[in-house]
């Protein structure tokens, strides 16, 4: 029964999530004509030094091809931050956040461990976030015959399990963006994207932060006079 | 031996801060008594409340439920497994339907009386799918109380159960839970302010101020200990200091002097007629003045 009320309590955040993500896959998809056709164009511009012409350049270079388009457009940039911004959302509401309201002393007194319902509570967060990163990722290889095109399910299960396993957004203010263990870089899993392995460090220094995060506030909670 | 007590606590403390909630609050709780735990507003009732049931922990002293040391998490779960409990606010899911509600509250325990339910559901005119969040007051401490009731629980712990109700209503949930208690073996152990109705339904209370217990016992010993004796002079009052034990407090007010004694009036009239009075009058103490006389001493 925690886990439908933690459902009930969470599920019109994850819905929204889950359309706005659907939406934004299919968008995506669907814009690709568009942008390849601008792609010889972008490659005669004069982008200049500097680390904004870089990125110009690395932007052009990395969607010549649909592959490409698809992990920068899609997994490097909208799935990354839209799916950053629902963690954070799907992750609120808990014992605390019930204290002003008056319902924590109703589900205090139920005969259950403060552990159990946020570990509940947790575990459903968790789901509701694998499914985040998941579901999206995988209309791509659905919507993309509709271009003309093809994606691989197993890229769009591996970049999606990816962001996945980076529970924690916090994780990117732990390990600077660009370091051999970066959790963006483990997110967007730009290794898999270039050379077919995993970033294990990244994905490993994430969990560990993520576990560690979720043992402090369960440590937070069971000390709490509610 | 099972403990005949369902609740103890002794030299119980909790500061918040430099906020002092409870000062040594000793409690006695018998199995199968109506508790009433009267108190003004922020005598430490809810937090006594809160410690009992696990949700804040004391900072110093003891407090045991069914035996058991309510401040140990493990112990504390099966505390609430055997209690029904109303909070004071009474803050349930406000996006659940009564009918998910009781769903999920029966859900946890296997003694929940169905057949309570229904009855309850129908006494009290609760509409199953009607959700909380559109619930009035009254209706919501109604649903409150009912599932604490169907529990299937041996000790039921009310905070402030009728606060904020009219009348009818107050009256309504007293009679339910009057009727729960007949028909159940439970202990019913509940906060209140509200000294008619702890007078109503108690068979027990405990007064509490500033976090200490000041009077405790059966209600109706406590109506034959409690006496204001009123001696009328000729003169002045004296001042006289009694030896007989049991004096609670006496007020001068010029040829008058009213005692209040927590221990009969015999001694003190035999040693009040050598001071001569012209007229002695003794005449028993309500609740609400035992209430208003104890608490206001403290001043």
């Amino acid at each position: 029964m925690l886990w439908r009320k933690s459902w009930l309590e969470t599920r019109t955040r994850f819905l929204i999530g889950l359309f706005l993500l659907l939406l934004l896959a299919a968008g995506n998809v669907l814009e690709y004509p568009r942008v390849s056709a601008l792609i010889p164009a972008a490659r005669s511009l004069d982008t200049g030094g500097g680390a904004l012409g870089g990125l110009i350049r690395k932007a052009v270079e990395l969607q010549h091809d649909y592959r490409g388009f698809i992990w920068w457009q899609w997994f490097r940039q909208n799935l990354t931050q839209m799916w950053t911004l629902f963690a954070v959302l799907l992750g609120t509401g808990g014992l605390l956040s019930q204290t002003s309201g008056g319902a924590a002393s109703f589900t205090l007194s139920m005969p259950v461990s403060r552990t159990r319902v946020i570990g509940i509570r947790a575990a459903t967060a968790v789901a509701e976030l694998l499914a985040l990163a998941l579901v999206p990722s995988l209309l791509l290889p659905l919507l993309s015959p509709a271009v003309g095109q093809s994606y691989a399910v197993a890229d769009a299960l591996v970049h999606g399990a990816c962001v996945f396993a980076v529970v924690l957004a916090i994780g990117e203010q732990i390990v600077a963006d660009g370091s051999r263990y970066g959790i963006f870089g483990a997110m967007t899993a730009e290794v898999y994207f270039r050379t077919g392995g995993l970033p294990w460090p990244g994905l490993f220094v994430s969990a560990a932060a993520s576990a560690a995060m979720l043992y402090g506030a369960a440590i937070n909670i069971a000390e709490t006079d509610f | 031996m099972a403990d005949p007590r369902t609740i103890e606590t002794l030299d119980l403390r909790k500061s918040f801060g430099t906020t002092e909630a409870l000062r040594g609050l000793d409690l006695d709780v018998p199995a199968g008594s109506i508790f009433g735990f009267l108190g003004r507003n922020g005598a430490g009732k809810t937090t006594t409340i809160k410690i009992l049931l696990g949700m804040t922990r004391p900072t110093a002293g003891r407090a045991r439920v069914f035996g058991l040391p309510a401040d140990a998490p493990e112990s504390s779960v099966e505390i609430r497994r055997r209690t029904g409990f109303v909070s004071e606010d009474k803050e349930l899911y406000e996006y659940m339907t009564v009918d998910e509600i009781v769903r999920f509250t029966a859900a946890f325990y296997p003694k929940w009386h169905r057949d309570l339910e229904q009855r309850y559901l129908r006494a009290f005119e609760l509409p199953l799918a009607g959700r909380i969040k559109a619930l009035s007051r009254g209706a919501r401490t109604k649903l409150a109380l009912l599932l604490a009731l169907c529990r299937g629980a041996e000790l039921l712990v009310l905070d402030e159960p009728t606060s904020g109700l009219d009348p009818a209503v107050t009256e309504e949930v007293l009679q339910a839970l009057v009727a729960h208690v007949a028909s159940q073996e439970t202990t019913v152990f509940f906060s209140s302010h509200q000294i008619a109705e702890v007078d109503q339904i108690a068979d027990r209370v405990a007064i509490v101020d500033r976090g200490r217990a000041v009077v405790a016992g059966e209600l109706e010993e406590l109506r034959e200990r409690y006496r204001r004796i009123q001696l009328v002079f000729d003169g002045g009052a004296p001042q006289p200091a009694f030896r007989a034990p049991g004096v609670e407090r006496m007020r001068r007010e010029g040829r008058v002097l009213t005692v209040l004694s927590s221990a009969g009036a015999d001694r003190i009239i035999d040693e009040a007629r050598a001071l001569n009075p012209v007229s002695v009058d003794v005449v028993p103490v309500t609740l609400k003045e035992i209430f208003l006389e104890t608490v206001s001493a403290e001043d």
